[in-house]
């Protein structure tokens, strides 16, 4: 029986369950539906938005609606705090990502006053036309998860105590999740956001982790120099495919006004194998404002004729 | 009660109240089985509800409550005028301060609601009487008080029902009066106060003012919600047939009728009952206008719709098996030899259970050469002979019989043959279409929760060969022989095989035993006959 790990990305997210079955469901009601369940392929989720929120989201409502008018419809839910750099090479590194997101000031996102679009954007998030009072949760939230993980700070969200290394305990549960006993052949990984990061770094760098048959990225900060760096040593231009541990392809979607994706969405010559560009990069149009947004990213035919190819259902 | 109680724990738990009530039975086990009848109803298990409230009765037949919820349980059998029986006294003795008493005469009023929509001629001295006896009951609690506001809209409804049939009943009353007042209480009501019927409500009376903006955008509300509630779109979707005939006096309310019809599908707990006149109007409607589908539904409206269309579409492919010139007696579909295997691999045969068709007619079945098929929804007319059995595996295995018709179907398209089975998990559906038990000529569309079956990749087949799969249909079984689909292809998964409301032994050396369907898997059929 065919299986279906996800990994979710960044922001806090509903409960697991929850979370699994909106994702599910997505693929189901796709333009080109693939529902898993009737065509006998299992799935799993790795699970790790309460390492770093206090609880799961209980409204469902923002992740299955299409309304973009709230933080957590736009993958900003949680309210996370601007992570706090410990030494000058995590300041080094929170501050050039930031640059790619917005040139902005804190100072200027906490202004009530709209802040006026720029004629030519400098960061991802300034063309996105969304008030910058939603956008900044986004962005805090993609930049603490991001250094939280790659920086693998001992971190326990507010009122949860033991704090525990956030890399390698997700390390630990995505290593867990691939070797499940409900796991089988083929067996393949969707990763979203934040997750194709963890996916890669995992698949990549991560020799307890037992192989698959396949990879899907979906709105993939990977292009990113900043987060590329930070995936050495394993990564390299030359050989950054995760020939280690994935056995067959990695198709990479992307939207081009994908903000997490930032100016570099595509992965091909970033991640090749012996050298060779491998990983098939697919441009897709999702609907609306926001374009990051995992449902829309699963409703999109490409994806479910990928996930079926690879899944060979 | 815990409100999320199975109905299997809710019947384990009616099974021990009826003992203990039989018995000396204490204070709380009398409060305990008065709960459950209620728990019961919820679930839609009338048959172990009426258990249930007639035993309590014994034991406190003045509790008005209980007996309320009998007459609701005598209603849902089809026994409406033994309700009425029982409704009217109740009614007439409780105090108007009783919150039982508008109960009551609400729910006399949904007796007679009944005798009249079960009517053939609605016409008839017999239907007028109910309407006009309907009318009256639900009259009296909303003019005593305009917070009844489910009376205020049956009386709406039923009165606009009354004047388009050219009957004057209740000829003093306005129904655009009665519409407003009740939406005025709605929309005064706090938000806080405001229970799962306000919004079903509130659309039901904006139809009485043809307010269909407002009408579709509180439909959304609850029918596209995430958590929506089956009953919640039965309920309308009841009301709008039944009651306010939207099919057939506008064709906004036509479409909207056929988005609910979609979406109460897709829900568990969802079913839906056509005849076949009925399957094939609805074939033949043109798809509800975008705009509405996405009004109602939100952006997965078309998606919904196209799922519910090939439901129906399947539904030409599923035949009764008849006793020649006789009554049906089971159910068969249409399949395409070359998936289960055979050759010539275009050829559509019919497959159907042993038990209802096998070499020497063994009991219950009949013999080949006794049966005939008739794909009602196509042609009810049309009996197809059987020419041959090509093959056959007795109940305890797979209970399955191949037919070949004595004349080739044509214009009839097979069903398709899933290629694995669902996986098990919390929201895996199925679904039957057949003729559900001694109903000629109508076609049952069930939603059943998937239960277990004994394929990979847990599974373990306790027959070798044969695999198993269990489902809980909410309400009756579907017949012997019906097609099992998967929640979202309509892909046949299974043969129905047999039902059973309690003590099916749980399948994959599970310990006791649950209420459940049984079906037998086709791709182990299809094994099975490639020898």
């Amino acid at each position: 029986m065919p299986h279906v790990t996800f990994i979710h990305g960044i922001a806090n997210k509903p409960p697991l369950d929850d979370l699994l079955r909106i994702w599910r469901d997505t693929l189901a009601d796709a333009a080109e539906p693939l529902p898993l369940g009737d065509r006998g392929v299992s799935s799993s989720m790795v699970y790790w938005a309460d390492l770093l929120y206090e609880k799961p989201e209980e409204d469902l409502s923002a992740y299955e609606g299409v309304l973009e008018n709230t933080a957590e419809a736009i993958d900003g839910g949680g309210n996370a705090p601007a992570p706090r750099p410990q030494t000058a090479e995590e300041a080094a590194f929170i501050a050039a990502l930031r640059a790619k997101m917005t040139t902005l000031s804190d100072a200027e996102l906490e202004t009530a006053a709209p802040v006026p679009a720029p004629a030519a954007p400098q960061g991802a998030l300034e063309r996105v036309p969304l008030p910058w009072f939603i956008k900044k949760r986004v962005l805090n939230a993609y930049l603490s998860d991001v250094h939280h993980y790659l920086f693998d700070v001992e971190y326990a969200p507010p009122g949860r105590t033991p704090a525990v290394r956030i890399q390698q305990t997700i390390r630990r549960r995505f290593a867990e999740a691939l070797c499940a006993p409900a796991v089988s052949r083929p067996h393949i990984v969707v990763s979203h956001s934040m997750g194709t990061v963890i996916a890669y770094d995992c698949l990549k760098r991560v020799t307890d982790c037992a192989a698959v048959d396949g990879f899907i990225t979906l709105g993939s900060p990977l292009g990113l120099d900043e987060i590329q760096d930070k995936l050495q040593p394993g990564w390299s231009r030359a050989d950054g495919f995760p020939h280690e541990r994935v056995a067959g392809d990695w198709v990479n979607v992307f939207d081009r006004l994908d903000p997490v994706c930032g100016f570099d969405p595509v992965l091909a010559s970033d991640f090749r194998k012996a050298g060779q560009s491998t990983v098939e990069d697919v441009a897709v149009q999702n609907e609306g404002t926001w374009r990051h947004s995992i449902t829309k990213y699963l409703r999109q035919k490409s994806v479910a004729t990928t996930l079926r190819r690879m899944l060979r259902v | 009660m815990s409100a999320d109680a199975t109905v299997d724990e809710l019947r384990a738990r009616a099974k021990d109240a009826l003992q203990h009530l039989r018995g000396l039975g204490s204070v709380e086990d009398l409060a305990a089985a008065k709960r459950l009848v209620e728990a019961l109803r919820n679930v839609r298990d009338y048959e172990t509800m009426g258990q249930v409230a007639e035993a309590v009765s014994r034991r406190d037949p003045k509790d008005a409550k209980n007996r309320r919820l009998y007459a609701q349980y005598l209603i849902d059998t089809g026994k409406a005028t033994v309700a009425i029986d029982l409704l009217r006294p109740l009614a007439q003795r409780l105090p108007k301060t009783d919150p039982e008493s508008a109960e009551a005469a609400g729910l006399l009023g949904r007796a007679y609601k009944q005798i009249f929509f079960d009517a053939g001629d609605k016409t008839s001295a017999g239907a007028r009487e109910a309407l006009k006896q309907a009318i009256v009951a639900y009259r009296k609690p909303f003019e005593e008080q305009a917070a009844n506001t489910w009376h205020g809209v049956n009386l709406l409804a039923l009165l606009t029902r009354a004047r388009g049939l050219g009957l004057r009943l209740a000829a003093d009353l306005e129904p655009r009066d009665i519409a407003q007042q009740v939406i005025a209480t709605l929309e005064a009501t706090p938000k806080e106060k405001r229970d799962e019927w306000y919004l079903p409500t509130l659309v039901e009376a904006s139809v009485g003012l043809g307010n269909w903006a407002v009408v579709e955008r509180n439909v959304r509300a609850y029918a596209a919600a995430a958590d929506a509630k089956a009953f919640q779109i039965a309920s309308t979707l009841r009301q709008f047939t039944e009651v306010w005939d939207l099919e057939r006096t506008d064709d906004r309310g036509r479409g909207l009728v056929n988005i609910l019809r979609a979406r109460l599908m897709e829900l568990p707990g969802g079913g839906v009952e056509l005849g076949r006149a009925e399957l094939q109007r609805l074939r033949a409607q043109p798809e509800p206008d975008l705009s509405q589908l996405e009004a109602v539904l939100g952006t997965e409206g078309p998606q919904t719709y196209r799922w519910w269309k090939t439901g129906l579409d399947r539904a030409l492919a599923v035949a009764a098996i008849r006793q020649q010139l006789g009554s049906r007696i089971g159910t068969g579909f249409l399949v395409r030899a070359g998936d289960l295997g055979r050759e010539p691999e275009d050829e559509l045969l019919v497959l159907t259970n042993f038990h209802v068709v096998n070499e020497h007619g063994a009991s219950p079945g009949i013999r080949p050469d006794a049966a005939e098929v008739v794909f009602e929804a196509v042609d009810p007319n049309r009996a197809y002979a059987v020419g041959e059995l090509l093959w056959s595996s007795p109940p305890d295995l797979h209970d399955a019989s191949l037919l070949r018709l004595k004349t080739p179907v044509t214009g009839i398209a097979p069903l398709p043959i899933a290629a694995a089975l669902p996986v098990v998990e919390q929201t895996a559906r199925v679904y039957i279409i057949g003729h559900p038990g001694g109903r000629d000529l109508a076609f049952s569309f069930q939603d059943n929760e998937l239960l277990d079956h004994e394929g990979p990749p847990a599974g373990k087949p306790q027959i070798p060969n044969v695999c198993r799969l269990h489902y809980r249909a909410p309400t009756e079984g579907g017949s012997s022989g019906s097609p099992v689909f998967n929640g979202r292809l309509w892909e046949v998964i299974a043969l129905h095989h047999k039902g059973g409301k309690m003590g099916m032994p749980k399948l994959n050396g599970k310990d006791g035993t649950y209420a459940a369907n049984e079906g037998l898997s086709i791709r182990a059929i299809a094994a099975a006959l490639k020898g």
